[in-house]
């Protein structure tokens, strides 16, 4: 296995706000949905990249991994990331917290 | 950098101040690569010889974190089970009885879950790059893909540090 770099730690970003609504079942069940909505609101998360490619990809991939903050554990080639960031993280940004290696 | 018998006495590295949150580090599943927080340089130094010696791994760096924090670097190329049970080796014995909320302890049971180990390459907060300040036996095979890996995200930082102006 290649070496990888790994950029990891707490960021901040607007995720998509769920709402919950309930349905009433045809067994006479209030069943709990839950549907996306347009808002969105701020939350902290922790995550981490772990990017594998050639040197200039992966300065390239760590500098747009400022933008787009990863959705939970993203394993990729900086190749792939840099050319849909988006489909790997969302935008936000890094913040000052205590994490594990 | 001087080495004399093992210890390195100057290191030079980065000395600007890292302004972004991010961590930057190395992972990979077959360099043997241990944390030790809150362990002084002799403990670290024998327990990373000791292990080295116990599972034939050739030699090991000891790079300094920051005040009483050191990571560990060995040279052979074991796989990730070797890996991880060399870790879990070392951890059963600088522990012993007392497990709970220690800092190598929850390292192992991190790298367990990745399974991938992974050790910090860039400054955090007000700590500095880790540096070598130790040496001993071969160099050759792991310790010298981990050394040269760690100049190439050494040389990303100092890239980022230059063009910051990117990011303000």
């Amino acid at each position: 296995m290649s070496k990888k770099i790994a950029v990891y730690g707490s960021y901040e970003a607007k995720f998509p706000a769920k709402q919950r609504f309930w349905k009433k079942r045809k067994d006479g069940i209030r069943q709990r949905y839950w549907k996306k909505t347009k808002r969105t609101k701020k939350a902290v998360e922790s995550g981490r990249y772990e990017f594998h490619g050639k040197g200039r990809e992966l300065y390239k991939a760590v500098i747009k991994a400022h933008r787009y903050m990863p959705k939970g554990f993203v394993d990729v080639s900086a190749e792939k990331f840099l050319e849909h960031p988006e489909r790997y993280g969302l935008e936000g940004e890094w913040i000052e917290r205590e994490v594990e290696s | 950098m001087n080495i004399l018998k093992g210890t390195v006495w100057k290191a030079s590295g980065l000395k600007e101040k890292w302004n972004h949150n991010s961590i930057l580090g190395i992972t990979d599943t077959e360099t043997v690569k241990l944390d030790f927080d809150n362990t002084p340089l002799k403990t670290v130094k024998y327990w990373a010889s000791r292990t080295c010696r116990w599972f034939k791994l050739g030699g090991f760096i000891v790079l300094k974190s920051s005040e009483n924090h050191y990571h560990v670097v060995f040279d052979s190329r074991v796989s990730w089970s070797e890996n991880v049970s060399i870790m879990a080796w070392v951890c059963l014995l600088f522990y012993g009885k007392i497990l709970a909320k220690l800092p190598l302890l929850r390292y192992f049971i991190m790298q367990c879950i990745k399974q991938s180990s992974t050790l910090r390459v860039s400054p955090k907060k007000d700590k500095l790059c880790p540096r070598v300040v130790f040496c001993n036996g071969k160099q050759e095979k792991q310790i010298h893909e981990f050394l040269s890996f760690r100049k190439l995200i050494k040389d990303i930082i100092r890239k980022m540090l230059k063009e910051k102006c990117l990011f303000d």
